[in-house]
C-alpha cells in the first residue's frame, strides 16, 4: 500500500509540475533511449551528445528555454516504446521527440506523430524503411545500407574476388548482408556464401572454420556493437584467418571506439566503414569531443550514437527557431528539409525528399593513435553518400 | 481514495465467512481501482493499458504455477502467440478489435495445448527448462519467419477499426484502456468461477499431492492440460490486447525476459489467489515506471532492492501481507 | 577429417568453459537446494576484480585470478549471512525472487561505479598465442580452459567423495535435521559449500571472460544458458554437469558449423529431447 501511495504521490507531483512549467516559455524535448540494461552505453552516448550540444550552443533557441526529458527503454520493446512516447506527448507535453535506438521502437512511435503534432528526430535506429512510415520523421544517424555499400568496392580494389558474408540474424544484419552483396557483385565480385548466425552466439570458432572451408578471400561481417564483437574479432585472429590473409570488412558498429580498449591488439588493422570516427580531424569535432567527454565522464566511453544525438539536437534547435516555439510539426519538419551544416563527422545535409541525412562515409583502419590508444584512423573518404536503401524504393 | 481503501478493508473483515461476498468485493475493488486509474492518470493510459495486458499474462501464469504447481519460465510463448495471431490477422484485413481478441485467445489456447503436451512430460527443474526451451524456439521461429512476422523489426502498421464502429484507438488511449479493463474484469470473473469449480479444486489437489489424486482415480495429465489451454487463452488475449493497443508486435512479446519478468511479478504479488497476480503486476510495473522516470540510468538497483525487501518482509508475496493484516484484525 | 577434429576441439573448449562457470551453480542448486540466479552476478564481480587487478594494477594473471576468487568470496559472505540464510529451505520461487533482486542490484551498482563498457582481463603472453595442433591452430587460452575444467572436475569429485567434509556435506544434503542431531554443524557446512560455489563462479567468470566478456549485463545475459546446462546435467552431479556441458557444447558447435542459420533451433531442440529422455537430467538425484 505504501508503494501505491508513493506512486500516487509522485504522479500527482509530476502533474502539478507539468501544469506549472507549461505556462512558462519552456519547450520540452522527450528523448527515448536505452539508458539502462544491455545497451546502457549507447543510451549514455545519446545523453552525452545532447548535453554536449546544449553546453556548446546554450539552453535556449530563439529565446525559448529547452528542457530535455529522458525516458529509459532498455531493449527493443515496441509496446513500451509507444507507451513512453504517448506519455511524453500527452502528460509531459513535449513538442519534440528524439532518440530511439532500435528500429521496432521507432516503428511503434511513428503512427502517433500526426495525431500528436510532434516531429520525431531519430538519433540512431538504422533501418531504411522507418522514413516511409510517417512524413514527420527526420533521421540524423545513418542506415546500415549507407555505411555498408562503399565496402563492396573497397574489397574489389584490394583484390578480393570471392567473399563470404556473416551477419547476426536480425533486421539490420540482413540489411547489411543485402547491401554488401549488391555493392560487391555490382563491382564484379562474388559472394560465395551468406551465413546468418543467431544473435546470442558467443563462440565463433565454428563459423570461422566455415569461412576457411569456403575458400573466400575476404569476409564481410555485421554484428550489433557490444560484447559479441569481442569474441568475433578474437576468433578471427585465433583461428588463423588473419594470418592466412583472409581480409576482414565490416561496418563500424564492430569497432566502435568504446569497444576498442577491450578488443585490444586483436583489432589492429581491421578495416571498417562508418559515418563517424571519434578521431575525425576537424575543429568542429575537437570541440564536440571535448564537450561530450565531459558529459559522459570518460573518453573511453564515447561512441557513434553521441554524434547522432548531437546533430539530432541541432535539427531540433533549428525546428524550434523556425516555428518560434509554436507546436507545428509539419512546419518544423519542412524547415529542416534541405538543411545543411558542418557536423563533427563532416559536411551533412537533410535530404528534402527522404528526410534522411546525407553524409561522408569513411573507410577506417584500427591503428594506434599518437597517444598509443587504439583509434579508427580514417584512410579513405566516400563523399556525400545518400541512403541507397531509400533510393531504391 | 483514502476513505475508499479503508471502507474496502473494513467490509472485507466482515465478509471472511462468506467467500462469494468476498469475491464480489474483490471484483468491485478492481472496478474502483480501474476507474480511479482512469480519473487520476488520464495522461498515462498507455502505461495502464500495458499493465492490464501484462496482468492478463501474469494471471495466466498464476493458473498453472499457483493452482497446478507447474513451474514455467516460458509463458510469453502463449502471450506472443496471441499477439502475433492478432497482429497477422489485422494486417490481413481483420480489423475488428473484439474479433482480434478472440483470435488472440484462440491462438494462445492452441499454443497452450502444444506447450502443455510437451511440458507435462517432465517435473520440477526439467519442466522449467522445457518451458525456457519452448519460448526460445517460439522466439527463433518468429524471428525466422520475418516475411510474416516482421522479424526483429517488428510487425508494424496494424490499423484497428474503431470499437463498435464508434470509438477510435487513438493517441490518448481511452478506448484501449476501457476495453482492456472490461476484458480484464470479464476474464477475472470467469477465472474465479474456474478456480472454485470442481475442476479448479482438482487442480489444487494435484498441486498438493498428485499421487493421492491418482489413487482417487482421477487422470492428472488431461486435467493439467485443460488448465494449460485455459491459461493459454488468457495469455493470448493479453497478447492481442497489447497488439491492439500499441498497433505493433515485437519479438519482445515472445521473449524469455518477458516470461521471467511476469513470473517475478506473480511471485511478488503472491501465488494462487488471482488477486496476487494483479497486485504484483501493478506494484512491479508502477514502481518500475516511477523509478525509471526519476532516474532513467540507475533504476535497476531500486527494483532489485524492492524484490529483496519483499522476500524479507513477506516471503509469501504481497497478497499474503494483506491476509496477515486481515487475520490479525479478525 | 580435419574438420571433424577441429569441431571436436572447439566443442571441448566451449563445453569446458560452460562447465567451469556452471558447476558452482549446480552445487548450490543440487546440494544446497538454492536456485541461485545471482550466480552469474558473482562470476561478473570476479571478472571486474580480475580486470582491475590485471589491467589497472598491472598484476599477473595468476595473481588476478587468486584475488578475484578471494575478493568475490569476501563480498559474498555478508550476502550469505544476511540474505541467503533467509531463503535456505524456502520455496524455489521465493528464492528466484530474492536472487533476481540481488542480480538487479549488482547490475545497477556495477553500472554506476564501473560504467557500461566492456572490461578485459589481459592474458599473459604464453596464453594469448595461437598454438599449432598440426591440423589447425587454436588459442593457447582454450587449452588452458580445458585443463582448468579437468582440474576442477577432478578436485570436486575428490572433495565430495573422498574427504570427511564431503561426507558431512552429503549427510547434510540428505537429511539436515538428522545430521545436525549427530553433531554436524550444518550452518558451517552450508557456509563453506556456498563459499566453494562462489569461488567456482569466480574462477569461471575470470577464465571464461574470453568467451563471455565482462560487462554489467553479464549477470542476466547468460542466466538462461547456465540454468539450462545445470538442469540438463542434473543439479548437484559433477559427472552429469561434465556430460551435459560436453554434449551441449558439441550440439551447439556442430549446429553452428553445419547450419549456422538454425543454430538456436538445434540447441533447444536438443535440450527438449534430452529433458524428455532424462526427466531428472543426466545424473539428477531423485526428488
Amino acid at each position: 500500500m505504501t508503494a501505491g501511495k508513493r506512486i500516487l504521490g509522485a504522479a500527482i507531483g509530476a502533474l502539478l509540475i507539468g501544469s506549472v512549467s507549461a505556462q512558462a516559455d519552456t519547450i520540452k524535448v522527450g528523448i527515448i533511449g536505452p539508458f539502462s540494461g544491455p545497451f546502457a552505453l549507447q543510451g549514455k552516448n545519446f545523453q552525452a551528445g545532447v548535453e554536449a550540444y546544449m553546453a556548446l550552443n546554450g539552453k535556449t533557441a530563439k529565446g525559448h528555454t529547452i528542457e530535455v526529458i529522458y525516458r529509459d527503454l532498455p531493449a527493443a520493446n515496441p509496446a513500451q516504446s509507444r507507451a513512453l512516447a504517448q506519455e511524453l506527448v500527452v502528460k509531459e507535453k513535449v513538442q519534440y521527440l528524439g532518440g530511439v535506438y532500435f528500429t521496432p521502437d521507432a516503428m511503434a512511435i511513428t503512427p502517433l506523430l500526426a495525431q500528436a503534432n510532434t516531429p520525431l528526430v531519430i538519433f540512431n535506429a538504422a533501418t531504411s524503411a522507418i522514413m516511409n512510415t510517417s512524413p514527420l520523421v527526420v533521421r540524423t544517424s545513418f542506415t546500415t545500407a549507407q555505411t555498408t555499400t562503399p565496402l563492396g568496392k573497397v574489397a574489389i580494389d584490394e583484390g578480393v574476388k570471392k567473399a563470404i558474408t556473416i551477419v547476426s540474424d536480425y533486421g539490420p544484419g540482413v540489411d547489411a548482408e543485402n547491401a554488401f552483396k549488391k555493392a560487391f557483385e555490382a563491382a564484379g565480385g562474388q559472394v560465395v556464401e551468406a551465413i546468418r548466425m543467431p544473435m546470442n552466439t558467443t563462440d565463433f570458432s565454428p563459423i570461422m572454420q566455415r569461412v576457411r572451408d569456403s575458400g573466400a578471400g575476404g569476409l564481410f561481417a555485421f554484428l550489433p556493437s557490444g560484447p559479441p564483437t569481442l569474441g568475433f574479432t578474437k576468433a578471427y585472429n585465433e583461428t588463423g584467418l588473419k594470418k592466412a590473409g583472409i581480409k576482414f570488412y565490416a561496418p563500424g558498429d564492430l569497432t566502435q571506439e568504446s569497444d576498442l580498449p577491450a578488443l585490444g591488439e586483436a583489432a589492429e588493422g581491421l578495416k571498417t566503414s562508418f559515418h563517424y570516427a571519434v578521431s575525425h580531424d576537424s575543429p568542429e569535432n575537437k570541440k564536440f569531443v571535448e564537450a561530450a567527454t565531459k558529459a559522459i565522464g570518460g573518453a573511453d566511453q564515447l561512441s557513434f550514437p553521441s554524434v547522432g544525438a548531437y546533430d539530432g539536437m541541432h535539427v531540433i534547435y533549428k525546428m524550434i527557431e523556425a516555428t518560434d516555439g509554436k507546436q507545428d510539426a509539419q512546419k518544423a519538419v519542412d524547415a529542416v528539409k534541405g538543411l545543411s551544416w558542418t557536423s563533427p563527422r563532416g559536411p551533412v545535409r537533410i535530404e528534402p525528399d527522404t528526410r534522411h541525412i546525407t553524409q561522408n562515409i569513411y573507410l577506417r583502419e584500427v591503428a594506434k593513435g599518437s597517444d598509443g590508444k587504439l583509434i579508427n584512423k580514417e584512410v579513405q573518404t566516400f563523399p556525400n553518400q545518400k541512403d541507397p536503401g531509400l533510393a531504391t524504393q | 481514495m483514502q476513505t475508499l481503501v479503508q471502507t474496502g478493508a473494513v467490509t472485507k473483515v466482515h465478509s471472511v465467512r462468506r467467500p462469494w461476498l468476498r469475491d464480489v468485493i474483490g471484483i468491485l475493488a478492481i472496478v474502483i481501482a480501474g476507474a480511479v486509474g482512469y480519473w487520476l492518470f488520464p495522461d498515462n493510459l498507455a502505461l495502464l493499458t500495458r499493465i492490464i495486458a501484462v496482468a492478463l499474462l501474469v494471471l495466466s501464469i498464476d493458473l498453472i504455477v499457483g493452482y497446478c504447481g507447474v513451474a514455467t519460465l516460458g509463458q510469453a510463448a502463449l502471450f506472443g502467440a496471441g499477439a502475433y495471431a492478432a497482429g497477422i490477422a489485422c494486417v490481413n484485413g481483420v480489423t475488428e478489435p473484439m474479433t482480434l481478441i478472440a483470435i488472440g485467445g484462440t491462438a494462445g489456447a492452441v499454443a497452450g495445448l502444444l506447450m502443455g503436451t510437451i511440458m507435462l512430460r517432465a517435473h520440477g527443474l526439467a519442466q522449467l527448462v522445457l518451458s525456457i526451451a519452448i519460448v526460445q524456439l517460439f522466439h527463433e521461429a518468429a524471428n525466422k519467419a520475418s516475411s510474416i512476422t516482421g522479424g526483429s523489426d517488428g510487425l508494424a502498421g496494424l490499423m484497428i477499426s474503431p470499437l463498435f464502429g464508434i470509438f477510435e484507438f487513438d493517441l490518448w488511449g481511452k478506448t484501449a484502456y476501457l476495453m482492456g479493463l472490461a476484458l480484464l474484469l470479464l476474464v477475472f470473473i470467469a477465472l474465479k468461477f474456474v478456480v472454485s469449480s470442481p475442476f479448479g479444486m482438482l487442480c489444487r489437489g494435484i498441486k498438493q499431492d498428485p499421487l493421492r489424486i491418482r489413487a482417487m482415480g482421477a487422470f492428472v495429465f488431461p486435467v493439467l492440460l485443460k488448465m494449460f489451454v485455459i491459461s493459454g487463452a488468457v495469455a493470448g488475449m493479453g497478447g492481442a490486447l497489447a497488439a491492439i493497443s500499441t498497433q505493433v508486435v515485437g519479438l519482445d512479446s515472445v521473449s524469455f525476459e518477458l516470461s521471467a519478468n511476469a513470473l517475478v511479478m506473480l511471485v511478488l504479488g503472491g501465488l494462487g489467489t488471482l488477486y496476487g497476480a494483479l497486485i504484483g503486476t501493478v506494484i512491479f510495473m508502477g514502481f518500475e515506471h516511477v523509478v525509471s522516470s526519476i532516474n532513467p540510468f540507475h533504476w535497476m538497483t531500486m527494483v532489485g532492492a524492492l524484490l529483496i525487501a519483499v522476500v524479507l518482509a513477506a516471503p509469501g508475496g504481497l497478497s499474503s501481507l494483506v491476509e496477515k493484516v486481515r487475520g490479525e484484525k479478525a | 577429417m580435419q574438420t571433424i577434429f577441429s569441431i571436436g576441439i572447439d566443442a571441448l573448449a566451449f563445453g569446458m568453459v560452460l562447465f567451469i562457470i556452471c558447476i558452482g551453480l549446480s552445487l548450490t542448486m543440487g546440494l544446497m537446494r538454492v536456485v541461485n540466479l545471482a550466480h552469474g552476478a558473482f562470476a561478473m564481480i570476479a571478472g571486474y576484480i580480475a580486470s582491475y587487478a590485471a589491467r589497472d594494477l598491472g598484476l599477473g594473471y595468476a595473481v588476478a585470478i587468486f584475488l578475484a576468487i578471494i575478493g568475490t568470496i569476501v563480498i559474498s559472505i555478508p550476502l550469505e549471512r544476511f540474505l541467503y540464510r533467509r531463503i535456505y529451505g524456502s520455496p524455489e520461487l521465493t528464492q528466484v525472487l530474492m536472487t533476481i533482486g540481488i542480480t538487479f542490484c549488482v547490475i545497477g551498482i556495477t553500472n554506476y561505479f564501473f560504467g557500461p563498457t566492456l572490461k578485459t582481463i589481459p592474458l599473459p603472453q604464453a596464453l594469448s598465442q595461437p598454438v599449432d595442433l598440426g591440423f589447425r591452430t587454436i588459442a593457447a587460452h582454450r587449452l588452458f580452459v580445458i585443463a582448468c575444467g579437468a582440474v576442477v572436475a577432478g578436485g570436486l569429485w575428490y572433495l565430495i567423495e573422498r574427504t570427511s567434509f564431503g561426507i558431512k556435506l552429503r549427510a547434510t544434503v540428505d537429511n539436515a535435521a538428522m545430521s545436525d542431531a549427530l553433531g554436524v554443524r550444518t550452518q558451517v557446512v552450508y557456509a563453506i559449500s556456498f563459499a566453494i560455489a562462489i569461488g567456482l563462479a569466480a574462477l569461471g567468470g575470470v577464465v571464461g571472460a574470453e568467451f563471455l566478456p565482462i560487462e554489467p549485463y553479464y549477470a542476466l545475459r547468460y542466466m538462461v544458458m547456465f540454468l539450462v546446462v545445470v538442469s540438463v546435467g542434473g543439479a548437484g552431479s559433477i559427472l552429469g554437469a561434465v556430460i551435459a556441458c560436453l554434449v551441449l557444447g558439441l550440439v551447439d558447435t556442430t549446429g553452428r558449423y553445419l547450419m549456422p542459420d538454425f543454430g538456436n533451433f538445434f540447441f533447444y531442440a536438443a535440450v527438449i529431447l534430452i529433458v524428455c529422455l532424462f526427466p531428472r537430467g543426466f545424473f539428477g538425484r531423485a526428488q
